[in-house]
Parts: C-alpha cells; structure tokens; sequence
C-alpha cells in the first residue's frame, strides 16, 4: 500500500510545479485546485492506512471546505481584473 | 473466497483513479488553455478520487459514512470548483 502513497506523492509534484513555473493567475489556480484535491485524497488514505478516522474527518473537511474558499478567491480576482 | 476478490477489486479501482490522477495531470504543465485543463484536471481529481476512494471504502467497509461523506462532498464541491473557475477565468465579454 505505501508504494500507492509514494505513487500519489509524485501525482502531487506535478500541480506544485505547474503553480511554481506558471505566471497566468487562472492556470496557478487550476493547479491550487488540484494540490488542494489531491492533498486531501492523500491524507484520506493515510487515515485509511493508519486506522486513525481523525485524519479523515480532516481530510473530509478539506475536501469540503477548501473548496469553497477557492471558489471565493476566484471571484475576488474576477472583481480585481475587472475594476 | 470473498476476500481475495474484495482486495483485488479494490486495488484495482485504487490503480484506475492513480492512472486517472496520472492521465489528468499530465496535461497541467502543457501549453493548452484553461478550460481544456480545467477539463482534463476535473476528470483527474473528481473521478480519479472517487474510484480510489471507493477502493478504500472497499479495503475498509466499517468506515462507510465518512467514505461516502469524502465521495459525496468530492462529487458536488469539485464540480462546483470547476464551473466557478471555469465562470470566472472566461473573459467578461462573453458573459455580460
């Protein structure tokens, strides 16, 4: 099972890169949308790994509530690009 | 006889969402435009987290409700993500 975790470990590189190189705003939160996802996916699995259902509830959390504050983010830039 | 079917279907659904997650991603550091990989990365991180989060609930069926809370919540706020960003990185001629 762990080499599954260090297979989603690397699948996580590629969204911190992208957010790395890549000027654009709306592609750096294309690629904050995936680590957030992907994040949370991976600390679900832990949990699941671990037998510990705290981590889950976190990871459950974020998949939930993190979102939402991307969705905000994206509207407040909207409004900034447009003013 | 169950059990070594359960495990095998359930790694398999865990190495159907890795290939997705894989698959889905690697279209991030290309040159494409936003709404093609805001497409490639919903199918990656909605549907590629659904089919291992179903492989988990599969290897650990006593945690069903929060596997399902963490496969509902995926399902409806990711879709969501996608059409706000979708909505708000278009450029405003096309939507007012």
């Amino acid at each position: 099972m762990s080499w599954i975790l260090i297979a989603m470990i690397l699948a996580l590189l590629i969204p911190i890169y992208e957010a790395c190189k890549d000027e654009n705003i709306w592609q750096k939160m294309l690629a904050f949308a995936s680590i957030a996802s992907k994040t949370a996916m991976i600390s679900l699995f832990v949990s699941v790994l671990r037998d510990d259902w705290m981590l889950g509830a976190v990871a459950v959390i974020i998949l939930s509530v993190g979102n939402a504050g991307l969705m905000l983010l994206a509207h407040v830039i909207k409004r900034v690009s447009q003013a | 006889m169950i059990n070594p079917l359960v495990n095998l279907f359930s790694y398999g659904c865990i190495g159907i969402g890795l290939l997705f997650w894989f698959w889905g991603t690697a279209f991030l550091p290309s040159r494409r435009s936003v709404l093609f990989k805001l497409h490639m990365l919903s199918i990656a991180d909605t549907l590629g987290s659904m089919a291992i989060l179903l492989g988990l609930l599969l290897k650990r069926p006593q945690e069903w409700p929060l596997l399902v809370l963490a496969i509902i919540s995926l399902a409806i706020w990711n879709t969501v993500l996608g059409y706000v960003l979708a909505y708000c990185s278009t450029t405003e001629a096309t939507h007012d």
